[in-house]
């Protein structure tokens, strides 16, 4: 039921949830703006390299068909001859042919034999005969050239492919500068943003009133701190920059190609939509199972936290046999879903790879029938091929990171419902601060309620002065907590008035009455670290001998000092050997220490032994010397020692006095007290 | 994989489909060199203008269904080795459950619950990782790399192979390296993420101390302690990643560097066609994967090779109470129990629990044994339900030596009610027949109506079938001892154990179900431990615990005559009574 109103209130916030997001990225508007900036950078990069080897491809391995001008004098000298690729004001030529990967050299040329020669370069070379060291072809003969007349001939290529190297290395340094310093740049933020958010909400929930605490499980809580500020961190770190990365990354290769080819690229297209369906299709489709295979996993933990702990009761009842079945079960559930999971997975991987290597064709055969007719150079066509391995990548990515950021959301929500949580119980602008609080509480005519209109406390009123002891009596729910709740004000009355030292308690500063009230709980917690930090809490200004003394006083000493290594030992919630009676004692001193002026209690109920029962007795009496206590009181000794006792029944005060007069009264206590309700 | 004393007869139960699967994978790896091939040898035909437009399409329909044979087998591998896997999984996590079963409580005493629970999620995921897709990644790299350097050494050239593979080389020693960096780093990271988590968590669980003590502020600070350190630990991880991923990439890009250079110059002096060079290029890229593919799957082999040493602690754990080697052959208990100079202690460092204790019980009689927490009360009914086993004197059941009768026949014949109630989150019906699975629905109202609980159950809009615990209701502390009293009745064992069962019951209701016991226990034995004096007054025989010794013992009669702890009790309780809160 918590988890509906939980999804009913994330409805109102859908349209402001990106505003707010993006507000955290404020401060960070340069790391963003540098980031996009190297993403396009490093998104050129990677386009241009395949383009620079299709470029060496085309202007110097394929470059042989570009004619030579036979000159006077130039760097390249072959045969006795020198010769240039500038073929401005030439009468004489020279021609590279390649057939059956063997290159055939022409030489001596005129104009128009070498552009007769230059148009079989370009097309099909069918040689009229051919011999060991040659050719013949359209009249002319060539020779055939072996590698090291190559080398010399093919120089000039050769220092286009060396630059074309050297141009590539370029890239991929200043690629690897721009990477790292955009995923730097980018995380840092990320980082920095959370850590903002985790502070915020932190702080916030702090500073919500009990009630909060009354309807939140802190397991809920914990998890906003936690886990959904890391699926934030996800999104801002490296996410949203992947999204804009991987369709910068599918334009621009489309914008490429397109611009390469027309009709190539788009037949390269054809098969797009068909995989973006797919992969939609599978990403639905393996959410679910993957949502299907945490629900048996938790299950399956379940069932073991309550098996493994209740094995003894398995063994007790010789029941081992069939809580193995149970298991057995819940285990093949487990086991079809993971079957489920990578059956799906089986078929669409080799889909899509199939579904590539069919648009690979595609190209090949179209790229192959321009190739053929003309029309498209081999260069461009490994461009293409290239490109298109590449193409399908970004498209499956993008569904992948959608979905991400759909988590992310989720989690935005569930954050700014707790954040947009009000506080219930202000100060005023500028609280009444009292020089010293005496410890004079009183109550008029107060009405207060948990839940709408359904008092636990009627018109109650009552004073109690400096340093008296009161106690309440009455059964369950007769209001009696709810008192004690009230005078920290963790919560605020409906109608009447509270005041501390005759001053209402909503003018005065919460920290200050809360700092003068010593509040001890029946159930006692522990934080983690050593038995004085539990004394102290966070107070550095506490010192070591007030702990001691503390301890002391309330009887706690005596234990602490017996443990291994004695204030110093090591506790924690979970792990902790106290007792009850010793964190009872333990909490005394954690009050004394603070040195309250008034004490409000809960009087434990729970089964200590009698040795530390007197103990704590005698502990008691101790921090009540000179304090104003208030208590709800199930100890026949302090009630009977109370200055004033008060009997509550369904939230109306209906008795006052001492224990004697109260039963010289003859009242609802006289007959609570011979009816025996009270039963420890 | 050292350790694979438990994990190598499951793999060797799969042999033939992890056989299968692994001919497939290197079926699939073979072929796969022919894309590439294929496709210099379209560019080659189509520089060369060797190949027209048919022969084109004849090498992309070989292509295609190259492509279709890899599709089929990865298919094939992946059901065959992924499948496996799983199944391996499955089967390990069920005999690892049974095992716990067979195991004391001595064992769960020293193991947490949620370690062991790690063991069957965590550690068998890392297990399976590392017998599934990590043989496949392994497998693949190698037989891969091996293929493609193969064919770029005979297919294009050898020295431009090995030019290429200097840089390559260097991504799987860095990543090697890496991985082992990364673990750790990762490590720290997730660390402080639980410290996150864990001061997060404790410090709302202490809120209204925090409230009542005005820590607000104090704890903001302490916890940009704990914030800091965890982004200082991210950044950690961050920083390694963002070196380490770009450095691969210019790793790789230095291999196509030497491929222009010198893979061109090979083109241009036409010691290698051009379709060739094209060809080499593509299998550069097909390097890539192998490459951090082999790195990973080495980071997947230590960490399954972590999990399966701590399973093997689990599966090596030599069960302590265990049957005779030659168990007497009784069916059922008769009811008559004896303690002889009983002395147990849980273990060296500890006091004696028990000291020097002797009683006898018929059957027919009710004990109620009496003493303040750690006294030794529930110490003495786990030894005789043998969840430990006892070191000094004996416990006899019918004359017969605990030890000696079968464990099954012993915990048949007992039935018990624990001291916390215990229920499992399943229906009250279900809960109830625990004990008896074939108990009709009339026996579980029977007895549900003797443990003064039949009442309250219908009361639940669904009743007998109203689920417990975390998904269903939750019931106070008095309706769980009641159910567990009805379940212990309905085993109706000729040995009764109340472990303090009553403490939550009402005086009137306690008055009833002790009626109700003493009808339908009449001529069996009932053991009761208990703290009100109420509880216990009718009982045969009253043991007063004190620090593990007999300190009282006889009849309420002869116990409030002997004006010792016992009377001291109940003058106390008595005083109480009249007195008190609430």
């Amino acid at each position: 039921m918590a988890e509906m109103v939980e999804e009913k209130v994330e409805s109102e916030y859908s349209g402001s949830i990106t505003k707010r997001l993006m507000a955290y990225m404020k401060p960070y508007t340069k790391q963003m703006v540098l980031s996009i900036i190297l993403v396009l950078l490093i998104t050129v990069f990677e386009l241009l390299r395949p383009i620079l080897i299709g470029d060496a491809i085309d202007t110097y391995i394929e470059g042989y068909n570009q004619p030579y001008a036979i000159v006077e004098k130039s760097d390249l000298s072959f045969q006795g001859e020198y010769l240039s690729k500038d073929l401005e004001g030439a009468d004489c030529f020279a021609q590279l042919l390649m057939y059956e990967d063997e290159y055939y050299y022409f030489t001596d040329l005129n104009a128009q034999e070498s552009e007769e020669l230059h148009e079989i370069s370009l097309g099909s070379v069918v040689p009229e005969s051919v011999t060991k060291d040659g050719m013949v072809i359209a009249g002319i003969s060539g020779e055939k050239l072996d590698a090291d007349e190559l080398k010399v001939l093919r120089n000039n290529d050769f220092h286009g492919i060396i630059r074309i190297g050297i141009l590539y290395t370029i890239i991929l340094v200043l690629n690897l500068i721009c990477t790292f310093v955009q995923t730097w740049v980018l995380q840092l933020t990320g980082q920095n943003i959370i850590y903002e958010i985790r502070k915020e909400i932190f702080h916030h929930v702090h500073s919500l009133p009990l009630r909060f605490f009354d309807t939140h499980p802190v397991g809920r809580i914990v998890t906003r701190a936690t886990n959904d500020v890391e699926s934030l961190h996800e999104m801002y770190a490296t996410i949203l920059i992947r999204l804009f990365r991987n369709s910068i990354k599918i334009i621009g290769l489309a914008v490429v190609m397109l611009s390469m080819n027309l009709t190539l690229a788009l037949y390269s297209f054809i098969l797009v939509p068909v995989i973006a369906a797919l992969t939609v299709v599978f990403k639905r489709l393996s959410r679910k199972i993957h949502r299907e295979i945490r629900t048996k996993i938790s299950m399956l933990n379940t069932f073991l936290s309550e098996n493994i702990s209740g094995m003894r009761l398995i063994q007790i009842f010789a029941n081992e046999k069939m809580k193995y079945d149970e298991f057995k079960d819940k285990n093949s559930e487990l086991y079809r879903a993971n079957i489920k999971q990578m059956s799906v997975f089986a078929i669409f991987r080799p889909l899509i790879y199939f579904l590539s290597q069919l648009a690979l064709g595609i190209v090949l055969y179209m790229g192959g029938m321009n190739v053929l007719d003309s029309t498209l150079t081999i260069g461009i066509l490994y461009v293409f091929i290239n490109y298109i391995s590449n193409f399908f990548e970004p498209i499956q990515d993008l569904a992948e990171q959608f979905s991400t950021l759909q988590n992310a959301f989720a989690s935005a929500e569930k954050i700014f419902t707790i954040l947009d949580e009000k506080n219930t119980i202000l100060e005023k602008e500028n609280p009444v601060i009292l020089d010293e609080i005496k410890g004079k509480i009183e109550f008029k005519h107060a009405w207060f309620a948990y839940e709408k209109d359904d008092y636990v406390l009627r018109d109650v009123s009552f004073i109690i002065h400096p340093g008296e002891k009161v106690a309440f009596v009455g059964a369950t729910g007769a209001g009696k907590s709810s008192i004690l709740n009230l005078i920290g004000r963790y919560y605020d009355i409906q109608k009447g008035q509270i005041l501390i030292d005759d001053v209402d308690i909503k003018d005065l500063s919460i920290a200050q009455i809360r700092e003068a009230i010593g509040q001890m709980q029946q159930d006692v917690f522990i934080f983690t670290g050593d038995i004085s930090s539990n004394i102290r809490l966070l107070n550095d200004d506490i010192s070591d001998e007030t702990i001691v003394k503390s301890a002391q006083t309330v009887n706690a000493a005596h234990f602490i000092e017996h443990l291994p290594e004695g204030y110093h030992e090591p506790v924690s919630e979970r792990g902790s050997t106290l007792s009850s009676g010793q964190r009872q004692l333990l909490s005394f001193a954690r009050t004394l220490a603070f040195d309250p002026k008034i004490l409000v209690m809960d009087e434990a109920t729970a089964n200590i032994d009698t040795e530390t029962e007197q103990l704590i007795q005698q502990a008691l009496e101790r921090l009540m010397e000179g304090r104003t206590t208030i208590m709800v009181a199930h100890r026949l000794s302090t009630i009977q020692h109370a200055d004033n006792i008060i009997v509550m029944h369904k939230g109306k005060i209906r008795e006052m006095g001492t224990h004697q007069q109260l039963l010289q009264n003859d009242g609802i206590y006289k007959k609570l007290y011979d009816l025996q309700l009270y039963s420890v | 994989m050292k350790k694979k004393g438990v994990l190598f007869p499951y793999i060797w139960k799969y042999k033939i489909p992890y056989v299968i699967g692994l001919l497939t994978l290197l079926m699939v790896d073979y072929v796969n060199l022919f894309i590439p091939q294929i496709t210099g040898e379209i560019t080659d035909g189509l520089s060369s203008f060797t190949l027209d437009l048919n022969g084109v399409l004849q090498l992309i329909l070989a292509l295609l269904g190259v492509a279709l044979l890899i599709t089929i087998g990865r298919v094939f591998w992946r059901v065959f080795i992924f499948g496996t896997s799983r199944k391996i999984e499955n089967e390990l996590r069920n005999d690892m459950f049974s095992k716990l079963e067979e195991l004391s409580q001595t064992y769960f005493n020293t193991h947490k619950t949620g370690d062991l629970m790690t063991h069957f999620t965590n550690d068998l995921e890392a297990l399976r990782n590392s017998i599934g897709p990590a043989v496949i990644s392994s497998f693949d790299a190698i037989v891969m790399t091996a293929l493609v350097l193969y064919q770029m050494m005979v297919y294009v050239d050898f020295k431009l192979t090995l030019l290429t593979l200097i840089p390559m080389s260097l991504i799987a020693i860095g990543g090697y390296y890496f991985g082992e960096e990364f673990e750790r780093r990762f490590a720290k990271k997730q660390d402080a993420f639980a410290k996150l988590s864990d001061h997060v968590q404790e410090s709302i669980t202490g809120e209204r101390v925090i409230k009542a003590f005005v820590q607000e502020e104090k704890q903001d600070k302490a916890f940009q302690k704990v914030n800091d350190y965890n982004k200082k630990m991210n950044m950690r991880v961050v920083k390694l990643m963002a070196t380490f991923t770009p450095l691969m990439d210019f790793i790789i890009g230095l291999s196509y560097v030497i491929t222009i250079i010198y893979g061109g110059y090979l083109a241009l002096t036409a010691q290698i066609t051009l379709g060739r060079f094209v060809a080499f290029n593509q299998y550069l890229g097909m390097l890539v994967w192998p490459m951090i593919a082999l790195g990973d799957s080495i980071t997947s082999f230590s960490q399954g090779r972590a999990a399966i040493g701590r399973i093997n602690q689990v599966f090596d754990e030599i069960p302590d109470i265990v049957d005779d080697e030659h168990p007497l052959d009784i069916k059922e208990l008769y009811g008559d129990i004896s303690i002889r100079h009983l002395s147990f202690s849980y273990g060296d460092e500890f006091q004696d629990a028990l000291s020097d204790l002797s009683l006898e019980i018929k059957r027919g009689e009710t004990l109620a044994i009496l003493g303040r927490t750690g006294d030794g009360k529930t110490t003495l009914v786990n030894l005789l339900l043998r969840l430990y086993d006892i070191s000094e004197g004996e416990i006899l059941f019918d004359g017969h030596d605990i030890k000696k009768i079968p464990l099954h026949v012993l915990r048949s014949s007992i039935a018990y009610v624990p001291q916390d109630s215990y229920l499992f989150s399943d229906t009250l019906e279900r809960n109830i027949s625990f004990g008896k699975r074939n108990a009709t629905h009339e026996e579980v109202v029977e007895v549900c109506k003797m443990a003064c609980v039949h009442d309250n159950i219908i009361d639940f809009p669904e009743g007998y079938q109203t689920v417990v615990g975390e998904r269903g209701v939750t019931l106070s502390g008095g309706q769980k001892q009641r159910c567990a009293i009805a379940r212990a009745l309905l085993k109706d064992s000729p040995i009764l154990i109340l472990d303090d069962s009553l403490s939550a019951v009402d005086t009137d209701t306690e008055d009833q179900i002790l009626e109700n016991l003493k009808k339908k226990r009449k001529d069996k034995t009932t053991i009761m431990i208990a703290h009100r004096i109420s509880t216990v007054k009718n009982a045969d025989h009253i043991l007063i615990l004190e620090e593990g010794k007999k300190a009282e013992y006889g009849t309420f009669d002869e116990l409030m005559a002997l004006g010792g702890i016992f009377k001291e009790m109940y003058d106390k309780q008595q005083l109480e009574k009249q007195l008190g809160a609430e």
